[in-house]
């Protein structure tokens, strides 16, 4: 074969005029020739005149998704491309997922938001720079600087990607004692966590506290990470132990906190120690097993008075005293729910007066004592009254109502026993009346003593 | 019979030639609608397309028969459509084929079939020419004719830029093309330009991980390689193998799957399927082979590389039935595990590989 049939192509018709009317071209000019000519022209152009350099064209001529992808695989950085083109498919599947359930979603895609993928060109290329010389340490880094930027709570799920990518990366680095493991461990616990997922961030966590401990690494804001590790483990135990507890898996849930209470202890953090022996007392309660409970209720309370720390103290009575009323020994339990009451008084802790007083108040009713109930839960009511709680406040505003029904019944009963014709016309005359606290008015009161005999029947 | 007077014609019939459009002064005798300027161009032709396709080209080259009913006239003229719709696609492939294996000469007149045959249904400024330019580009750049190619690139650059509705497949093809040019023209700057454009499209059309990817990354990688930087060539090398091998793996376990379920009943034979087509086939042995020959040349450093690679080849040929290069390569991977004392896991791999191939060959496919 020597030679190949000339190109068919279509050129505009003044062209064609051009050419036979113009004596300076010659009717067949080689394509090879123009080919050339066009090339200088090209040259000439880019020299010449700013802003018309071929990359300034594409610039122009394309989205700047596009720009960003060539200009990475230009150098060869094809990981980060891979990477940055799944993530944006994701994207961009997650938003049409989105618009097909609300109308009004305004997520940009990615592509027009232009800070987002210079930043995530910038720490991508980086990264695989470093990855490609064996400076997991870089990579890291670069990949946690993306995490970081990404957490909002839009864009949750590419911080999620990049703390797996971390994690991966992590587990390389050997030389820092697997500083760069525990933190990566941490993050994919928080993950897990925030997924709901307990099991697997527990063990992220574990993970976390092995490496980290007696270890002094301190994060930016001069925490220790291994008092980060306790935190975050305990948090995820007891958040696991109360799922159990609803399931009614008491003895897993007990085991589990046990081992909080262990490593709370191996910390040296007392108030750690306390409260995860607090949850475990809960949990012994929750089990019925009152006396175990009470044993580490009672350590919770010391614990509290060492550090003096009130309200943890407050919280340690307050379980108590419901370990003891489940044992039914209302005395002590009063006893501690006062200490309760002032305790909380004194600290301003509005809330805990009022689970407080309405226990108590609870405990009075049941046996009896309606005044002193009606007192408590009167107390419990004009607390909630300044919380500005409003389901709180109508809670207690039916229990103070029957602490009060309670009180009056005794009262009429008593006089509708006694069938004579005073008692009578007390009773019409408050019956015409019909005010609030009137019958406590016209009625003589009785002892308080008497109540309990006169405990009505329902 | 072979022979025709140009004289002798009737007047204001032109006859050209297949290949160069000259005057014609040969018929073929088979099919007695095609005709060259001589006994060169009609043997070229024969031996790259001619010979597949000289019956089919009997309907498209006599004048349609009289029909008696719009309706028949429609038909008629549909199917002679869906001849020459057929008659683009395969003439595309065995030219494809042809490049693959380098015989670039060959390829010419079957890529000059698709276009003529692409002009007369789409138009002389449809996107749909813009292959069969690519194909003729290749084609001459492999023959060493830069500036045809250039000629054919630009004809094929400037159809795509002024159309709207360009696919990506089409625009990665392009710049794959144009990338390949540069390189020929050691022009690299420009050819890492358009390859990563190549690599773009091709990923909005296929995704990143497929094989019709894989292509664009080769050339980058070579570019790459010629430009010292082997690192970073290395790790496109290894990116397109992974790719290669994820696919045929697939497909390896597939047929191995069956193979353990239905191993006693009837000694059933199994199609071995790549799922490609030939030119892709062609290609995938192209790319394979290359890489291997670069691991080979640099396997001190990196010897599992130069294995992963060699287990690639394998699945390749066993896929394709072609199990006397699949135990060689086989053969060859296993010696290298056995030297490096790779795990044994590692080993038993290649093994049970080899083990079906030999199995293969004791009953051949007849």
């Amino acid at each position: 074969m020597t030679t190949l049939p000339p190109i068919l192509m279509t050129r505009p018709k003044l062209i064609d005029l051009a050419r036979q009317k113009l004596p300076c071209s010659s009717r067949l000019i080689p394509s090879a020739q123009l080919i050339k000519e066009k090339e200088d022209i090209d040259h000439y152009v880019e020299v010449n005149f700013k802003g018309l350099s071929k990359e300034e064209v594409a610039a122009y001529r394309n989205s700047y998704k596009k720009n960003i992808c060539v200009d990475m695989l230009r150098e060869g950085y094809h990981e980060s491309f891979t990477e940055l083109f799944a993530l944006m498919e994701q994207w961009e599947t997650l938003r049409v997922a989105a618009r097909r359930r609300s109308i009004f979603w305004t997520q940009k895609p990615l592509e027009d938001q232009l800070d987002k993928l210079d930043y995530l060109y910038h720490h991508l290329t980086r990264a695989e720079a470093a990855e490609r010389k064996g400076h997991f340490e870089e990579v890291y880094n670069n990949l946690y600087a993306l995490a970081c930027f990404f957490d909002n709570a839009e864009d949750k799920w590419v911080r999620n990607h990049f703390y797996e990518r971390c994690f991966q990366i992590a587990q390389l680095i050997k030389f820092d004692g697997g500083r760069k493991e525990a933190e990566a461990h941490a993050h994919m616990g928080l993950l897990y966590e925030e997924d709901g997922q307990l099991l697997e961030a527990a063990e992220h966590y574990e993970a976390f506290h092995q490496l980290t401990q007696g270890r002094i690494w301190k994060d930016e804001t001069e925490r220790f990470l291994n008092m980060w590790a306790c935190e975050s483990l305990l948090r995820t135990y007891r958040l696991l132990s109360d799922k159990m507890l609803e399931n009614k898996e008491y003895k897993q849930a007990i085991k589990i906190l046990i081992k909080a209470s262990e490593i709370a202890k191996e910390a040296n953090n007392k108030k750690m120690e306390g409260e995860a022996l607090y949850y475990l007392g809960l949990a012994h309660l929750a089990a019925e097993e009152q006396n175990i409970a009470m044993t580490v209720l009672k350590a919770y309370s010391k614990i509290s008075t060492d550090l003096q720390d009130d309200l943890s103290l407050g919280r340690a009575y307050e379980a108590i005293a419901k370990v003891l009323q489940s044992q039914g020994q209302m005395t002590e339990a009063i006893q501690y729910l006062k200490k309760v009451v002032n305790i909380t008084k004194s600290n301003f802790q509005n809330i805990d007066v009022v689970k407080a007083s309405t226990m108590l108040g609870d405990i009075y009713n049941e046996k009896g004592r309606y005044n002193k109930a009606s007192e408590y839960f009167q107390q419990a009511f004009d607390t909630t009254v300044e919380l500005m709680n409003l389901p709180l406040l109508d809670e207690t505003k039916v229990h103070y109502g029957i602490a009060k029904a309670h009180q009056m019944m005794l009262t009429m009963n008593n006089y509708i026993e006694s069938a004579d014709l005073t008692s009578l016309n007390h009773l019409l005359a408050w019956k015409e009346q019909r005010g609030d606290g009137d019958l406590e008015q016209v009625l003589p009161q009785l002892p308080d003593e008497d109540c309990e005999s006169l405990k009505p029947q329902f | 019979m072979n022979v025709i007077y140009p004289l002798a014609v009737p007047k204001g019939r032109r006859l050209c030639c297949e290949v160069c459009e000259a005057p014609a002064e040969r018929v073929c005798p088979a099919c007695t609608v095609t005709y060259y300027c001589g006994v060169v161009h009609q043997k070229a032709d024969w031996n790259s397309i001619h010979e597949k396709i000289c019956q089919l080209l009997i309907p498209l080259r006599t004048t349609m028969p009289f029909y008696n009913s719009e309706e028949e006239r429609q038909h008629g003229l549909q199917q002679l459509q869906q001849r020459q719709k057929h008659l683009i696609e395969f003439c595309y492939t065995v030219a494809q084929k042809y490049l693959f294996e380098k015989k670039y000469a060959e390829a010419v007149p079957a890529a000059l079939h698709s276009l003529r045959f692409r002009r007369s249904v789409y138009g002389l400024s449809s996107v749909e020419l813009v292959p069969a330019y690519l194909l003729l580009s290749e084609a001459s750049l492999g023959m060493g004719r830069i500036v045809q190619a250039e000629e054919y690139l630009s004809q094929a650059q400037w159809t795509v830029l002024k159309s709207t509705d360009c696919q990506n497949a089409t625009q990665s093809l392009l710049h794959r093309n144009l990338g390949l040019l540069y390189i020929a023209k050691k022009n690299y700057e420009e050819a890492r330009y358009h390859l990563a454009n190549d690599i773009y499209f091709a990923s909005c059309a296929f995704g990143t991980e497929d094989i019709r990817t894989s292509g664009g990354y080769f050339h980058l990688a070579n570019t790459f390689y010629d430009l010292q930087k082997v690192d970073l060539a290395d790790t496109l090398y290894t990116k397109v193998s992974k790719i290669w091998h994820k696919y045929l793996n697939e497909h390896y376990q597939v047929l191995s799957q069956a193979h353990v379920e239905q191993a006693d009943l009837l000694r059933k034979r199994f199609v071995n399927d790549t799922g490609l087509d030939e030119a892709q086939e062609a290609e995938a042995i192209q790319i394979l082979t290359s890489i291997l020959n670069i691991r080979e040349s640099t396997s001190d450093k990196a010897p599992e590389k130069t294995i992963f690679v060699l287990k690639t080849l394998v699945m390749l040929h066993y896929l394709m039935m072609n199990s006397f290069k699949a135990e060689e390569y086989a053969i060859q991977a296993l010696n290298l595990a056995k030297k490096l004392e790779l795990s044994d896991e590692e080993q038993s791999n290649i093994e049970e590989l080899l083990h079906l191939i030999s199995a293969e060959e004791e009953h051949p496919i007849t």
